[in-house]
């Protein structure tokens, strides 16, 4: 669907060096206010490919994940000066909070970038861009990322069925449904690795293995991809000289510094965030182009 | 020169002590369509893997296999892979990656095939196929059907010269296996294709094929042309012949008079017509063929109250989804044996769910006995409505059968789960079978046992989602006489099903879904004289007599 449209117009190789450098700086950099600016990139990210759509669906999982982070790490982690209360016998520090806020955003931040990642770097992009390099490997990774939904499908009608025999995670005591939950998962994964054996054959049926393969897509390395790939390394380039300044980093341990944001961390974020929402540039254009000629017409 | 040719080859599995095929010779000239039946476990599948040396068993092999006169071990890996093509059952476990696109340029891939002929050949197939509109689709948001054609046009791409398929159609409802046996039979006329198919069920492919080759625990039992076959067949009293025939040529066979024994035996309802002329048969009129049936359940006027009742019952899978179900309204009567008719995605197996307790409906409501269903516990519930859906794998849990069975058992709350999953077995004859792991049972093992862990609660109703899919004649004239048993004790059946045949000689009652609602209601004599579609081929063949008879009075 709407390939050779916009961001996902442009070359695997550019898609894949945005990735990286947008998820490496979103764990190099350390800052709340640094890393919520490349998160709002991130999310109009989202709403530009598809309205956000896939973000929503996946949201409750990721929030839930981050508002764990937010309370595991003042609870196993008791380093810092400023101790805020006590739980029973045990400290929690300010720090310690403060850390695990900044690093459920990190998280908030990457994983809402990595939605994206599956909209934009198709697996047919992803098999042209490592086939060369690790072609078995490129493949089975392809295969596992599709599987994800095939199995959490399966686990819904596994549930369903499973439910009038007793085996349910929603009713009885906790040992209960652990035990269920245990059972449907042995079951799933039963079933699916005995499904995987006849994919296998399927392959083989068709000739995997029997030589150098080629590829089918091609991606041309078009203008647009040159200026991309351009405008994300000055982008990069500066943000790595702000990371080795020490900007976008917020010491938290042994005491917590201000929050507040000096210039170098200001141009941090505002590089970063043109980092995040850079390809959109080409979302707009083509938008900007499609509408122009609706108008002629 | 025989395209693919077997010569007493004798195949044993690792640990097994008896061959899965012994001394099979056969041969399949080009341009053939020979169809490989026999029950399940006959030694079909072990035989096209064999042919198929990519994906072939391990085990002890002698005989030879020749492809164009030469043995397939010599052939060029490559070469090999490409000249014979394989078609599997599980339309979705055959597909490798995202896209309908690259699934078909999968193959072409491994055999490095230059760019501009993969494209020369992906606009070609798609053109044949019509699969232009699809090309951009991901692979599992295809329908079943859909994606059985994207199997078969995959392996098309390497311009095989011989298509095995092993029970394509096993996993399709029928009119996507007609649609895709139609595309088949087209391969084997418009291109001449060397084509060997495995199927047990074979009343649709008498018609098409060329020859017919039956398999009995692993040695060729026939081997000859449809009408051959179809002699054969009556011939043996063995049920397991006859059944596999199709309803039509069965009926004209078991009437053979002296005038029609020198006719070829007609396959299709059209030559069972000119049959019936040529014979001097006298077309009998409808109610006839009725009766001529397998009577109907004795239905006891005492039960005939409401068990099950559907009022207004909306839903919908999403809020921007379309309703599946609108404002069904529905009833089923103690000591109903029901059958739900309904086209692809007419929301059959929803239905069946929502009426389970399974899903709770966005409006109306479900009453058991009166009692609104959503106000029973869940327990309750499951024990009281026993439901089974189209994939008995999804019903088991455990490593072993017995131990499937005696969870049930337990949960049933009987006193001896042990003993209980022992009986349940031996009732339904799985007692050899308690100790294999579930996966590893055919497909109609599976659905008894499936059918076995569900009746443990004893429960007054059963729900049953296309219990006939892919089982072989005699599968489903065993899951028949359970069914019958279960009735007779008073346990009120509803299946969801396309199998009309196997409807009109058991069911008391069939019904219509269409639309969201329920179209055609009543007992199954009425409801199949109206039909055209939903109707048996007997039904439709003596609806044609009676017209004719119509037309001719009123001249």
């Amino acid at each position: 669907m709407r390939e050779g449209f916009g961001f996902r117009s442009l070359h695997p190789i550019v898609a894949i060096v945005y990735y990286a450098g947008g998820m490496t700086f979103g764990m190099l950099l350390f800052h709340p206010a640094v890393l919520l600016a490349g998160w709002l990139g991130a999310v109009l990210a989202n709403v530009a490919l598809d309205r956000a759509a896939s973000l929503r669906r996946w949201a409750v999982p990721m929030l839930s994940g981050i508002v764990i982070v937010m309370i595991v790490n003042p609870l196993i982690s008791h380093r810092g000066r400023t101790v805020l209360t006590y739980l029973g016998d045990m400290p929690i520090t300010l720090e310690s909070v403060a850390y695990g806020a900044t690093m459920a955003i990190m998280l908030l931040n990457v994983l809402t970038l990595f939605v994206t990642y599956r909209l934009v770097l198709t697996e047919q992009k992803f098999l042209y861009l490592f086939a060369r390099l690790l072609p078995k490997t490129a493949l089975v990774a392809m295969m596992a990322t599709g599987l994800i939904p095939r199995l959490r499908r399966r686990l819904g009608d596994l549930t369903l069925v499973q439910r009038t025999r007793g085996i349910t995670v929603t009713e009885g005591g906790l040992a209960h449904r652990a035990r269920s939950g245990a059972r449907l998962l042995h079951s799933l994964l039963a079933w699916s690795l005995e499904d995987a054996l006849q994919t296998a054959d399927s392959m083989q049926a068709r000739g995997y293995g029997t030589g150098e393969r080629s590829a089918y897509v091609s991606y041309r390395f078009r203008a647009r991809d040159g200026i991309a790939l351009a405008a994300l390394a000055a982008a990069g380039s500066a943000l790595l000289t702000g990371w080795a300044y020490g900007y976008g980093l917020l010491a938290v341990y042994p005491r917590l510094e201000t929050l507040a944001l000096s210039g170098g961390d200001r141009l941090v974020a505002a590089v970063y965030f043109i980092y995040i929402v850079l390809p959109l540039g080409w979302e707009w254009r083509d938008r900007s182009a499609w509408r122009a000629s609706n108008w002629s017409r | 020169m025989a395209s693919i040719e077997l010569e007493q080859v004798t195949f044993t599995y690792p640990d097994a002590d008896r061959p899965a095929l012994s001394r099979v010779s056969l041969r399949a000239a080009h341009g053939e369509f020979v169809v490989l039946c026999g029950a399940s476990g006959s030694g079909k599948s072990t035989l096209l893997r064999l042919i198929k040396r990519e994906v072939s068993p391990g085990g002890r092999v002698s005989g030879a296999i020749r492809m164009d006169g030469m043995p397939v071990e010599r052939w060029a890996s490559r070469e090999a892979a490409a000249a014979i093509g394989l078609v599997m059952q599980h339309p979705d476990n055959q597909m490798v990656v995202d896209t309908v696109e690259h699934e078909l340029a999968f193959g072409m891939e491994n055999l490095g095939l230059e760019r501009n002929a993969m494209r020369r050949r992906m606009a070609e197939m798609a053109g044949f196929f019509g699969l232009e509109p699809l090309l951009s689709r991901r692979t599992d948001e295809l329908s079943g059907g859909q994606k059985q054609l994207v199997n078969l046009a995959a392996v098309l791409m390497l311009q095989p010269r011989v298509l095995l398929l092993d029970e394509p159609m096993a996993q399709l409802d029928p009119l996507a296996a007609r649609e895709l046996l139609g595309m088949i039979k087209r391969l084997n006329e418009e291109w001449a294709m060397t084509v060997i198919l495995s199927e047990h069920r074979i009343d649709e492919l008498l018609p098409l094929a060329d020859r017919i080759v039956r398999l009995d625990r692993g040695e060729v039992a026939f081997d000859g042309t449809p009408r051959a076959y179809a002699r054969e067949a009556v011939r043996r009293s063995d049920p397991a012949w006859r059944l596999s025939l199709p309803a039509v040529t069965r009926w004209a066979l078991e009437r053979e008079t002296a005038a029609s024994r020198g006719l070829e035996p007609p396959l299709s309802v059209k030559e069972a017509r000119s049959w019936l002329e040529a014979s001097g048969e006298r077309p009998p009129a409808p109610g006839v063929a009725a009766s001529s049936m397998p009577p109907a359940g004795a239905h006891p006027k005492h039960l005939n109250q409401a068990l099950l009742t559907a009022e207004g019952v909306f839903f919908a899978y999403d809020k921007h989804a379309p309703a599946v179900l609108q404002g069904l309204e529905w009833e089923l009567r103690a000591g109903d044996w029901a059958v739900l008719f309904g086209g692809n995605g007419s929301g059959k197996s929803t239905l069946l769910q929502l009426l389970a307790g399974l899903r709770q409906p966005q409006r109306g409501k479900v009453r058991l006995a009166g009692a609104k269903l959503s106000r029973i516990s869940p327990a309750e519930r499951y024990a009281a409505i026993g439901y089974l859906t189209q994939n008995p794998v999804l019903h088991y849990a455990h490593d072993t059968l017995r131990e499937d069975l005696r969870q049930a058992a337990r949960h049933a709350g009987l006193p001896d789960p042990a003993a209980a999953a022992e009986r349940a077995a031996e009732d339904f004859g799985l007692a050899a079978l308690l100790d294999r792991h579930p996966h590893d049972l055919s497909g109609g093992e599976q659905q008894l046992g499936a059918l076995a862990m569900t009746l443990m609660s004893r429960p007054r109703l059963l729900l049953l989602d296309e219990p006939t899919k892919g089982l072989d004649p005699l599968a489903k004239l065993r899951l028949a006489e359970h069914l019958t048993a279960l009735h007779r004790q008073g346990t009120t059946l509803l299946l969801a099903t396309h199998d009309v045949e196997f409807a009109a000689s058991y069911a008391t009652r069939c019904s219509l879904l269409f639309g969201g609602v329920i179209v055609a209601d009543g007992a199954p004599d009425a409801f199949f004289q109206d039909n055209l579609f939903y109707a048996t081929s007997l039904h439709r063949l003596f609806r044609t007599q009676g017209r004719a008879a119509e037309g001719a009075g009123a001249r």
